[in-house]
Parts: C-alpha cells; structure tokens; sequence
C-alpha cells in the first residue's frame, strides 16, 4: 500500500499543467503518463545489468594488460596478445583447455540417454502411485549441492568408504577409486548422472504426453509389441525435443560447473581433473595472476559465446531456434 | 486390454529397473545416515552398510558442541532470505515493464538483458567489480550480482505477458495507477510462477558455495555448504573440534562426524522437498515450452 501512494505522488507530481497548446507534447501523452512508474521500476534494474554485468565485460580488458593491484584496472600496463600468447604456449594451460573439452563431451555424450531412458520408462508405467514414487526419488538429489553429492561419493569411494570394504570382500585388497584417472573420471561422470538423470527426465516426460494414444492403440492391434511401439512411435514422438535438447547441450559444452569438478578433485588426479574454472580459482584468486585468468575467462566465454551461436542456427533448421 | 506374454515380461523388467533407480537415490543417503548414527567401533571396521550399527548420537552431539555448524545454519536461512526476498523484488521490477507492450525501449532493453546470458565478463573481472565497490566480506556480495537472474526474469515475463490485456485494460478504465495495477491483478494471478522462481532463487541461495568462499574471508561468516565442505576436505577434523567433552569424543570417527555434517544439510531438503517438487516441475515446464 505504501508503495501504491508513493507512486501516486509521482504520478500527480508530474501531472501535465495546462500549456495552452492544443498539440500535446509527449510528457503530456497518456503513454509518457503510464510510464513513468514502469521506468521508476526499472531504473535499479538497468544499474544492477550495468554494474554487474556491463562493466566486469570492460573489465575484460585486463587480458590484454599485466594488471597490478595497485595500478588498477585503467592504470595497468598494455602488453597487447602478450596474455593469450602465454596461455597457449604453457603446456599447463593447454592441458587444462583439454581437459574442460574431455570432461564436458564425456558428460555430454555418456549422461544425455539416461533422462530420455528414464522418462519412456516411467511413461509406460500404469499404476499411478508407483509411477509418483519413483519420481520423488529420483528427482530428488538435483536439489542437493554438490557439496552434498561430493561428500557422499567421497564417504562412499573413500580407501575406508563402504564401495571399498565390499571389494576389499571379493578381491581382497580395495581400489584407490578417487585417485586413479579412469575411475575418478567414471565417478565424475556417474555423480552428475546421478544427480540430474532424474530431473532431466521431466521436459521428456511433458514431451511424451503430447503424443496421441491412439497411436499405440492402432499399433497395438497391429500386433506390435512393446518395442516396437517404443521404437516406432514414442521414440520418433520425442525425437524434436531429443535434438533441441543435444543441441542446447552442445552450447553449454564449456561449462564445466565448478563445484562439481571441485568437491570431488584431489591433487593425485589433478592431471585430468583441472579444468578451466578451477584453474581460474586457484591461480587468479588464490594466486593472483588476474590478467592471465582473465584472458583464460574470456577464451572460455568467447568459445561458449560461438558454440551458442551455432547451435541456435542448427536448432533454428528445427524451426526450434531459441531466437 | 489382456496383456501378452511379451508384455507382461517387458513390464516386469520396466518396474524392476524402475524400482533399482529409486532405491539407487535413496541408498547414499541411507549409509551416510547410519554411519552418522553409528558408534566409533562399527565406523572403523567397516560393519555400517545400510543401518546404524552400535547406535548413538554421539556425532552430532559433537557436531553441534565442537563446530560452529549452528551460526552457519543461521548464516544460509539468512542468506537465503533476504536473497530471496530482494531477487524477487527486482525480478519483478525486470519482468514486469518489459512485459508491457507499450513500455519504451522495451526491444532494445531486453535484447541487452539477453545479451547478458550469451557472454559474461567471467570470474576474474566481476570479482574485480565486487571488490571495488568494497563488498568483499560483506554478505552484499552474494546478493547483489545475483539480484536478477536473466533466465528467472525472462520466464515471469512471459507468464505476465500470457495474463489477458483485457484485465489490464478494465483496470486501468476504473483508474488504477501501474503500481496498483501490479500489486492488485497481476501478481496475484501469477501466484504460481512467483512460487516457482521463489524456490528457484530459494535452492540457489541455500546451496550458494562458490560465491561464498571466494567473498567471504571471515569464517564467522561462511554458510552451511562452505564449513561441510571444510569438513569433508579436512584431515584433521577431529582435532579441529572445539570441545571440553571428551567422554563424547572418544567414542567419534572421523567419517560419522562428517556424515552427520552432511546430513544437516540434506535434512532441511528433505523438509521443503514436496514443495520444491511441485513448482519446479511446474517451472521447468513453463521454461521449456516459452524457451
């Protein structure tokens, strides 16, 4: 209420006086009059997309500068691709490069069926109850944090975790899951199927509901059996929503979430497990090397940036473009 | 319909595979809890799979004497409030002009907001930003480069967008300013969106971990997700525990108090569970047919 009188102030403030003149101008027009309050509203809206999100992409010329704290962001010295050059050149960065790209296309490639699966699955469930049940447990670990999911494989995967008691049992010695490079990847992989699978299931199942039963009636009186009915109808009903979904997972490829690869990292796999955003952690933040990361940042945001691109104008083939 | 043989067995493996990928959520979360409740000897010979073997309280009360795991609790329901509630105001302040068709600007504003979710400045020059406005160790740093998530914004307004002109139009004959306009007949008929993106920016603040390490440098001020994972990471974590009550502290493990951190924060999830469960299927549906 107190915001309603507020505004009507503003509105009475502003109130055009009689000028005289028939021809109105345009702070007198009803539009300019409604406004008013919708620029009141936006106006710390424009400051908070200008100061936090505007201004850190000016921020961005510090890659091309050897920013020192004390010189500031416009004080530092210019050193032109000097940044860039470094970054590709360092055996280190390059590896880590690489290891974004493995780690993001293996989850890409190995987790997409497990939603698709999952959702045709719990679509041709027909008691309803065991159906809801399902759900509600699996959609369940997406809304833990990684901090969660991490402190539960690392418990589980641990030289004393219970993964290592039982095969301690079968083969007498355990297995150093979280230090080997194959397995911490697979622990990787599997973590973040386990937590999203379940979730990601659900713009499937939306999808599934829009395909006519009668389809199936038909195809069932044909005498097609289960498979192929999965074969032939569902799989073909969902296949639009099948590629905009690998397609948007292709955009999003540079994104290996922080907190994911974090959780779970130790320095014996560091080899596979650095990847762009902890790097930028460790050795701009912690490490100070802020122009350096900074050109690392904008490498990955410029990478994303095209890979986005591209996979709009693929999608918009689909006539499923995201613009 | 009578079910062929074909089918009876294709949906006898259906329910069977069903069944092990729910208990397969579940699990996890069944050991932690036990070896969160289970005594020191049991822990260390391996005994705890799926119950509590040797029952006792012992880790938590440890838990809550010998670590601040209380002021961090406090710390996330305060993050997570005023975030939600300040995310929500200025979601709203987005949504709704850009939402409006006669709102000036409106093309070019939104395109420079989308903008936004195409390319970024990255870590390093927002964390720059953050510090030179001084907000480092305040919690102003979590808020307020999170005020608006664009993909949040961007689904209100299309769900205000949807909310006929008709409505709008019969109040604003009747003499109704925007704010009351807003106030009075659109936010109320978008009870379920604003639910939906509550909890959105709710799980978000709550589960915060990154932002919160890299800002917060007093560890008076770290939250839930920050100090559980000190815990997971530490090596010494029975040593750190600042307790005086050592007939307790005989019978802890490492592993059990760790759990049992662990479990302090899932517990709080499985409390708001079936209402995240209901608006955020709700919220993905809405996200993907106007995406």
């Amino acid at each position: 209420m107190k915001a309603n009188s507020a505004s009507e102030a503003v509105l009475r403030m502003d109130t055009p006086r009689q000028t005289g003149s028939r021809r109105k101008r345009f702070w007198q027009t009803r539009r300019f009059k409604n406004n008013l309050p919708l620029w009141v509203m936006f106006v710390p809206v424009i400051a908070f997309y200008i100061i936090f999100k505007y201004t850190p992409m000016l921020g961005l010329v510090i890659a091309f500068k050897n920013y020192t704290f004390y010189e500031g962001v416009w004080g530092s010295q210019w050193v032109g691709m000097d940044n860039f050059t470094n970054l590709f050149t360092q055996a280190q960065s390059v590896q880590i490069i690489r290891n974004t790209l493995v780690l993001s296309i293996l989850s890409v490639l190995v987790s997409f069926p497990f939603p698709i699966a999952l959702a045709i699955m719990l679509n041709e469930v027909r008691n309803k109850y065991f159906k809801k049940s399902v759900q509600t447990l699996v959609y369940l670990p997406y809304f833990f944090s990684w901090v969660i999911v991490g402190g539960l494989v690392v418990t589980i995967f641990a030289q004393t975790g219970v993964a290592n008691v039982l095969v301690e049992k079968l083969f007498g010695k355990p297995f150093p899951f979280l230090f080997e490079e194959w397995s911490w990847v697979s622990i990787f992989l599997g973590s973040g199927i386990w937590k999203d699978a379940g979730f990601n299931a659900i713009i499937y199942l939306a999808a599934l509901t829009s395909i006519d039963p009668s389809l199936y009636e038909a195809a069932s009186m044909d005498g097609a059996g289960k498979w192929k009915q999965i074969r032939n109808i569902t799989l073909p009903g969902i296949s639009p929503t099948i590629v905009i979904m690998l397609i948007l997972a292709m955009g999003r490829v540079m994104e290996v979430g922080f907190d994911h690869v974090y959780v779970l990292q130790n320095s014996i796999v560091s080899g596979i497990s650095e990847v762009i955003s902890t790097y930028i952690y460790a050795i701009g933040l912690q490490g100070g090397q802020f122009s350096l990361t900074a050109a690392l940042g904008m490498f990955d945001s410029l990478v994303a940036l095209t890979l986005v691109l591209i996979s709009n104008a693929i999608a918009r083939r689909f006539n499923k473009g995201l613009w | 319909m009578q079910s062929t043989k074909g089918e009876k067995v294709f949906y006898g493996f259906n329910y069977l595979l069903l069944t092990l990928a729910g208990i397969l959520c579940l699990l996890p979360l069944l050991h932690l809890a036990s070896l969160s409740l289970s005594g020191k000897d049991a822990v260390l010979s391996g005994f705890v799979t799926l119950w509590p073997v040797e029952f006792t309280i012992s880790s938590y009360t440890m838990l809550f004497e010998g670590t601040p795991v209380v002021r961090a609790f406090g710390n996330s329901l305060l993050i997570t409030l005023v975030g939600v509630a300040a995310s929500m105001l200025f979601t709203i302040f987005a949504a709704y002009p850009l939402s409006r068709r006669d709102f000036y600007g409106r093309r070019t504003l939104t395109l420079a907001i989308v903008f936004t979710m195409l390319f970024t400045g990255g870590l390093i020059p927002t964390y720059l930003v953050v510090s030179s406005l001084g907000l480092v160790d305040s919690y102003a740093a979590l808020w307020l480069p999170a005020l608006v998530s664009t993909y949040n914004m961007m689904i209100m307004r299309s769900f205000f967008e949807n909310i006929p002109e008709e409505l709008v139009e019969a109040a604003r004959i009747d003499g109704s300013g925007e704010w009351r306009l807003l106030a009075g007949i659109i936010l109320p008929l978008s009870l379920p969106v604003l639910a939906t993106i509550g909890l959105f920016y709710g799980v978000y603040y709550w589960n915060s971990f990154f932002n919160v390490m890299i800002y917060m440098n007093s560890p008076e001020k770290i939250n839930l997700t920050v100090l559980i994972q000190q815990m997971v990471k530490s090596q010494s974590v029975l040593q750190e525990l600042n307790t005086m009550n050592s007939q307790e502290a005989v019978n802890i493990t490492p592993e059990g108090i760790k759990a049992a951190g662990i479990m302090v924060m899932v517990i709080p999830m499985l409390v708001v569970y079936p209402l995240l469960q209901r608006y955020f299927v709700k919220g993905v549906t809405i996200g993907a047919i106007k995406g």
